[in-house]
């Protein structure tokens, strides 16, 4: 299947350190990837290139056939790539629902003059975001807390969260960033259930992370070890793989 | 354009970089030891520099009596500040906008006060040294203004001394960066916020009866000292000491030229744009380093 | 700040939409029988009232909504006085050219100087913009030949309704109070539109908005348009009303009142800029036996507000309804 998401030849330093050195992987569309690695791999900076957080100093994201590498990141946002952040970034002021309902963003198209004066159509797309919440409130199991204010609920909850309010943007590639710090093994296992669902119901997913457990949902996993990508494959075959060895336990 | 005009013009652009320099550096000492900025900086020396005055004239005592006692003033106002206000604010979990809501409200609360007890008028206060002068190739520098700069030098080295060689200093910054962690080796955190404030209302009160015999007392003086302060330590760059002194001079310099190649009346327009040009073009500053957080 | 709710969608249906009819009707009541039982004084403070509810909006939503701390307004206030003083006085147009020139040039001039700044943001934002209404002031004082510098101008003919004249305080209280209740809803449809969200999530996690296809830049310059073309509006009516205006009323302190009228109000409530203004115009008066004492009265209780009461009076109030509420209910 052609790839939805490929990373060209990636490089990046911070004064001089060389965090990442022409990594290259790609995502087939409707996929499951998983990208591990070591602390201080480049994990989160490899991340935030693809999201659009930081310019790399050479390579090409390309997305869907198109160089991404220099696009803004609300464009990247409505050609359908979204992402989390490794401590969730909720909007700690507004309720789980409008949360949710702030996340249908990019379905709706009333602009601030209509908004003004509250035409039919600025009306109609509220309707709208607050249907997509609360059915996504369903879905994710958050109807309990649904008028909560998300600033005020535990760390796992805000995950989830975040979560769904980034499933419920409608992206074509989710990527997260170590959706599962944080969470204990039984909503560690709640959070496998809803990715496989999430990938069933159509969008490719790009998971990093350091727990093995939770990167066992994705089928290829690239392991990433100093800025280059050492080993990929399935969870066995990297698991088997001496340079992962190496680079995980130092041996 | 002579010659003389123009060392004339430096001079002063030199001796009111020194004056904004005196204001930047007691805003970095507040930024340094709470991650707040602090806009009622000027406000510290509209205090210090009103009370040296009412000492010098109202009590009759000499200037070296008056000056020494506007600068305590100024530390006093800034403990007693960061007791009653700031403190109460950061219990509460105050977020960087209200610390400026905060201090920008202290600012008008003391200017308000300043008029109504004192009225609209400017208070002139005599300098060090009379109004006696010193002559270069024709321009005169007036004996206050050396020293101005000299004692302007002597905190600055000061600071840098005292941060980097006392335990209190170092405790500062380390309560600072790393609340939780300073707390644990035994630092008094709330303590150094309090000194934190002390010292910006000692260099504040400082550059009050520093200040005050070269521009005149004004209950709206504070504000715009405070600002082109801020833009003095921003342009050298926060995290640096000798930056607020580079920062200073540049800018006291650009206003004294374009006084002399523009309009006297644009003199502020020109140092509020160049702040706003600075900000977002060097946040960093000329000489510093690392990235800005939060700000 | 403590987190609080600051949306007003959760309602059950009927008796709420009952509700809220009765406080229009109410409200429209009290607006049309007012005049008739308070002296002149009182009217022309209530127009003050209305002049600041406008611009003040401005910079609440900002603060409130978006997270920015704006200084800057009475810039926009005075640009809107000035341009229909000109356009009265000069071109001889009606008011509602001199509005609209207004507005166009701060919509413009807040385009051109929110594009760079609004970059900026939390205390660099902030001193940027006092640093905005300084250089405003000056301007405005410099540029004597069009503004009159501190002499002012004066004899700016009121507003003329076909032919119907705006020139005692009741007549532009009938007049502007519709204005002013016309801004608010929109201010409320704002806040409960799509739009909104966006503000929130961007005020909120700037980052996740970014990531949600919000383009916050765009956003937040769109937003300082808005609040500038409040301010405009304000000042060109101003000028009507008061027919002099001079550099005095553009200047720093006016800024600060704006903002006043923001954090004391109550930033995140629909009814905030009203009280703020209110308290901001009827205190200066109640004291004036005792000099400039309303300035540090004012300055008292923007710290006291800051540390203490983070919603405002706006906010103070509806917590108050809500806790009543909840009694009756049980």
């Amino acid at each position: 299947m052609a790839p939805i998401l490929e990373v060209r030849g990636v490089s990046h330093s911070f004064r001089g350190l060389h965090v990442l050195r022409g990594v290259s992987f790609s995502v087939p569309a409707g996929a499951i990837v998983g990208l591990i690695g070591p602390n201080g791999a480049g994990k989160s900076t490899l991340f935030n290139i693809i999201s659009g957080f930081l310019p790399p100093d050479s390579g090409t994201i390309v997305y869907r056939g198109t160089d991404i590498t220099r696009q803004p990141i609300p464009a990247r946002s409505r050609a359908g790539l979204v992402r989390t952040f490794q401590t969730p970034q909720v909007f700690q002021h507004l309720t789980v629902r409008e949360n949710l309902m702030a996340g249908c963003y990019k379905q709706g198209s009333s602009g601030v003059l209509r908004d003004l004066i509250a035409l039919p159509g600025s009306r109609r797309d509220v309707r709208a975001m607050a249907g997509a919440a609360d059915e996504a409130c369903e879905r994710f199991g958050l109807t309990d807390v649904r008028e909560q204010l998300a600033g005020k609920l535990p760390a796992g909850q805000q995950r989830l969260l975040e979560l769904a309010r980034a499933a419920v943007s409608g992206p074509s590639l989710l990527c997260l960033d170590e959706p599962s710090s944080g969470l204990n093994s039984q909503e560690v296992a709640s959070l496998m259930a809803a990715l496989e669902r999430l990938n069933r119901d159509g969008m490719s997913i790009l998971l990093v992370s350091h727990d093995m457990d939770l990167v066992a949902v994705a089928p290829e996993i690239n392991v990433l070890c100093f800025g280059e990508i050492v080993s990929r494959g399935s969870l066995e075959q990297v698991r088997a793989d001496a340079r992962v060895r190496e680079a995980y336990l130092g041996v | 354009m002579s010659g003389t005009l123009l060392l004339q013009s430096s001079l002063v652009g030199l001796t009111n970089g020194f004056v904004y320099a005196l204001i930047g550096l007691g805003i970095a000492v507040v930024f340094r030891g709470t991650r707040i900025i602090n806009a009622m900086q000027g406000e510290f020396s509209l205090v210090g520099g009103l009370f040296a005055f009412l000492v010098l004239e109202r009590l009759g005592l000499p200037m070296f009596v008056a000056f020494p006692l506007g600068v305590l003033v100024g530390a006093g106002l800034g403990f007693v500040i960061e007791r009653v206000f700031v403190r109460p604010a950061r219990r509460r979990g105050a977020s960087e906008e209200s610390y400026l809501l905060l201090t920008l409200g202290l600012a008008f609360a003391i200017s308000a006060a300043v008029l109504y007890f004192f009225g609209r008028d400017s208070i002139a206060l005599a300098g060090i040294g009379g109004e006696g002068s010193v002559v270069f190739f024709d321009a005169a520098l007036r004996v206050h203004a050396i020293w101005l700069i000299v004692i302007s030098c002597a905190v600055m080295v000061l600071l840098k001394l005292f941060y980097a060689r006392t335990l209190i200093g170092q405790s500062i910054v380390a309560a600072s960066l790393d609340e939780a962690g300073a707390a644990t080796v035994g630092i008094n955190v709330p303590l150094m916020h309090s000194l934190t404030f002390l010292l910006g209302g000692l260099v504040g009160g400082l550059a009050g009866v520093l200040v005050s015999p070269m521009i005149a007392v004004h209950y709206e003086m504070g504000l715009l000292l405070t600002l082109k302060g801020f833009a003095a330590a921003i342009l050298g760059g926060l995290a640096n000491p000798f930056g607020a002194i580079v920062g200073g001079i540049t800018i006291g310099l650009i206003e004294s030229l374009a006084v002399l190649t523009v309009s006297s009346g644009y003199k502020d327009v020109i140092a509020m744009a160049i702040l706003i040009v600075i900000m977002i073009l060097m946040p960093h500053g000329m000489l510093g380093y690392g990235r800005r957080k939060g700000g | 700040m403590p987190a609080q709710r600051d949306s007003a969608l959760s309602a059950p249906a009927v008796s709420a939409a009952f509700q809220r009819w009765t406080i229009v009707v109410a409200l429209v009541a009290i607006w049309l029988v007012v005049p008739w039982f308070i002296s002149r004084t009182v009217v022309d403070m209530l127009v003050f009232t209305g002049l600041y509810t406008i611009a003040g909006l401005g910079v609440a939503f900002l603060l409130g909504q978006c997270g920015i701390v704006s200084l800057a307004q009475s810039v926009f206030y005075g640009i809107g006085a000035y341009s229909t003083a000109y356009c009265a006085l000069q071109l001889g147009w009606p008011a509602t050219a001199g509005v609209a020139l207004g507005a166009g040039l701060s919509a413009a001039i807040a385009v051109l100087v929110g594009w760079p700044v609004l970059r900026l943001s939390g205390y660099f934002l902030a001193l940027a913009t006092l640093a905005l209404a300084i250089i405003g002031h000056v301007l405005f004082l410099e540029w004597d030949w069009l503004t009159g510098g501190t002499l002012g101008i004066g004899g700016i003919p009121p507003i003329a309704l076909s032919g119907f004249e705006l020139n005692s305080p009741v007549r532009f209280y009938y007049f502007l109070w519709p204005i002013v209740a016309l801004v608010v809803w929109m201010h409320y449809n704002l806040l409960n539109s799509r739009t909104g969200f966006a503000m929130r999530a961007m005020r909120d996690a700037p980052a996740a908005a970014l990531v949600l296809g919000i383009d916050t830049h765009a956003l937040k310059v769109k937003m300082f348009v808005l609040s500038a073309v409040l301010g405009s509006v304000a000042g060109s009516l101003f000028a009507h009303y008061v027919s002099f205006i001079s550099v005095d009323s553009f200047g720093v302190d006016r800024a600060i009142n704006f903002l006043l009228i923001a954090v004391l109000g109550g930033a995140k409530t629909i009814a905030g800029p009203i009280l703020g203004a209110l308290f901001i115009t009827v205190t200066p008066h109640a004291l004036s036996r005792l000099g400039d004492i309303h300035a540090l009265l004012f300055a008292a209780c923007l710290i006291l507000v800051v540390i203490f009461l983070p919603g405002g009076f706006g906010g103070a109030l509806r917590d108050l309804v809500r806790r009543l509420g909840r009694r009756r209910r049980r």
